[in-house]
């Protein structure tokens, strides 16, 4: 309740008496924010992607290298320090009306309360559902209540479309290529969305959650022979996204399961997962490139 | 235990890894998933001897340090070499992260050599009084080395990618991604040809210098090697430590001095060592991976705690 302390100090100046208080469902349970922010600072990456995607002005974000979907939010704002370390002289000259933190700067939430409001939006491992809890309460924040119901459409309807696309199309790996290692992700991992909410069997059941995976060796792959490979290159965060863990996969072992032979190996845009999960525009992208994969295939036999 | 008896052990110890190493893995051999001959040649072959001759390969470059710089307690990551490799590393993935592995590796080795060429160079100006002054000034080295590595890594997000060279395993192992590490065996034969010469590096400058050696040239000699060897394994499968401390200090204990005596000792340890670690790493948690280099690290530690403790036994003529 401390975090409130500066709120209520707010509410009893004159000059800001017209901010009318919401309360907002955040990581951390409702709390309470002012209505309609003017100056609004983001420091996670999925809430600056389902905030722009609301139209919401984003006046500071993180030093950090953007997805590229979100390059021209993160141009037209101001740095405030990084994830980690937000720099608190630049928070405090802006003087921002609302803070939104999570994911890895959920730390920050304590700190950065004696600035502005700060709300707590991580995303967890549930990332569809959080993913749209956030988008409600941003759209009643912001006084954005249609568009957030329209976007929550899109996504209810593109994952619709990736179910009907994913019926009968087997079971599939999904797997995070890091140098010249692989992980394995199950279906209770940061990615098991891809699994959970799309209906896509899981070609080895057994995976256990692990913050980065499982670390397994390419004789897994050819054992687990998936019908379906999900690759998220994290080398390739930086442009040619693909291309090295092409490099990676291109093995005998790799080739000769059921995905590789049926050219079911999928490379999905890494950054809007790895660094935007949960953020609406990037599960509508992720969504978007697992179906167009599964459509462009025949039922497996 | 006399000769023949000692090499007919430490070869049946060997191949008892060796067979096992092929027969324990992810996938299964007998179960007819997978073609049992192309998971052979393409992933337990290499995996078996990537991890023999990393594992040879460090801890005959541990022996050469610990001579050349008169210290039991120093390794090869001493010369910056493994934070050299990855600076290389992660240069490259930056500017073409399309580029083949061969060519990763490649210009990571370059760079580790760049590296380790910077140490030596340095090396030059420290004084040859104090025997702990050159591994300190090579931990500042590497450890200078190390931050810009993890700087570079953190701007650009790249720190999980740069963790996969920290913690050295088997599990990316494949046919045409290890080669690099046959280095060692080209190596280890020029190690054992210097044997004599490296031995007189372990009596200190002026004894070497007094038995007429050229004492720089053999330390430059020696070091370069060490660093040869470091950098193909960072890059082949990452960091191993402990290997190049922990066997040549077993071997010592055990076989005193004699470095040509005990070379081959030495690597057969070390090959079996690595091998070892990885097979359990491979079983404890079947079928994902735990990295060698951390199993290594548990019971390394362990060992030459225990080492330490126990009185040394020194063999004059094994």
């Amino acid at each position: 309740m401390k975090a409130l302390a500066p709120l209520a100090a707010l509410l009893m100046l004159p000059g800001l008496a017209s901010a009318q208080a919401v309360e907002v469902d955040t990581a951390a349970g409702p709390v309470e924010a002012p209505q309609s922010p003017e100056t609004v600072v983001a420091l996670d990456i999925a809430a600056i992607d389902t905030l722009s995607a609301l139209g919401v002005t984003i006046a500071g974000v993180p030093e950090f290298t953007p997805p590229t979907y979100l390059a021209e939010v993160f141009e037209a704002a101001q740095p405030v320090g990084t994830l980690f370390e937000p720099d608190f002289e630049a928070l405090a000259s802006m003087g921002p009306d609302l803070i939104v933190a999570g994911g890895r700067s959920q730390t920050q939430v304590e700190p950065l309360s004696q600035i502005a409001p700060t709300l707590d939006m991580t995303i967890g491992t549930d990332v569809v559902d959080a993913g749209k809890t956030r988008l409600a309460a941003y759209g009643a924040l912001f006084g954005a209540e249609e568009k957030a119901a329209a976007l929550e459409a899109d996504l209810d309807s593109a994952i619709a479309r990736a179910q009907a696309a994913a019926e009968g199309k087997g079971a599939a790996l999904i797997l995070l290529v890091n140098g010249g290692k692989i992980s394995a992700y199950g279906d209770d991992s940061r990615f098991g969305w891809l699994h959970t909410t799309l209906n896509i069997p899981e070609a080895y059941p057994d995976i256990v959650a692990e913050g980065h995976g499982e670390a397994v060796s390419f004789e897994f792959v050819a054992e687990t022979d998936p019908d379906w490979i999900f690759v998220i290159d994290r080398g390739a965060a930086i442009g040619q996204e693909g291309e090295a863990a092409a490099a990676v996969l291109d093995t005998p072992l790799v080739a000769d399961t059921k995905a590789g032979k049926a050219g079911q190996i999928v490379y999905l845009d890494p950054a809007p997962l790895y660094l935007a999960g949960g953020g609406i525009n990037s599960m509508l992208g992720s969504i978007g490139e697992v179906t167009k994969a599964l459509e462009g295939a025949g039922a497996s036999n | 235990m006399n000769r023949t008896t000692t090499w007919l052990t430490a070869g049946l110890i060997l191949a008892v890894l060796i067979c096992a190493s092929v027969l324990i893995g992810a996938a299964s051999l007998f179960s007819g998933d997978v073609d049992s001959g192309l998971l052979i040649a393409v992933s337990r072959v290499p995996r078996t001897l990537a991890a023999l001759l990393a594992g040879a390969g460090l801890a005959l470059a541990g022996v050469v340090v610990q001579m050349a710089v008169q210290n039991r307690l120093v390794e090869p990551g001493l010369v910056g070499t493994p934070e050299a490799a990855m600076l290389g590393l992660l240069a490259v993935t930056l500017i073409a992260p399309g580029a083949a592995l061969i060519v990763k590796m490649s210009v990571a080795a370059a760079a580790a050599l760049a590296g380790t060429l910077g140490f030596l160079l340095l090396a030059r100006h420290v004084p040859r009084r104090d025997p702990v002054l050159l591994p300190l000034v090579g931990l500042i080295y590497g450890g200078i080395l190390g931050a810009a590595a993890l700087w570079l890594g953190w701007i650009t997000d790249l720190m999980q990618y740069l963790g996969t060279w920290m913690s050295g395993e088997f599990s990316g192992v494949l046919a045409g991604r290890y080669e690099l590490l046959w280095i060692v065996a080209v190596l280890a034969p020029m190690l054992y040809i210097a044997a004599d010469r490296i031995t007189l590096l372990g009596l200190g400058e002026d004894a070497a210098r007094s038995l007429g050696l050229n004492y720089r040239q053999t330390l430059l000699a020696g070091l370069l090697l060490v660093s040869v060897i470091t950098a193909a394994v960072v890059v082949t499968v990452g960091a191993i430590p402990f290997v190049g401390l922990v066997v040549p200090n077993i071997v010592s204990r055990w076989r005193g001095d004699n470095l040509r005596r005990n070379l081959p000792l030495t690597a057969w340890l070390g090959a079996c060592a690595v091998l070892g670690c990885d097979i359990i790493g491979r079983v404890v948690r079947w079928p994902y991976e735990i990295p060698a280099g951390t199993i290594f690290a548990v019971l390394g530690a362990g060992l030459f705690l225990w080492l330490l403790n126990a009185a040394p036994r020194r063999a004059a003529n094994a």
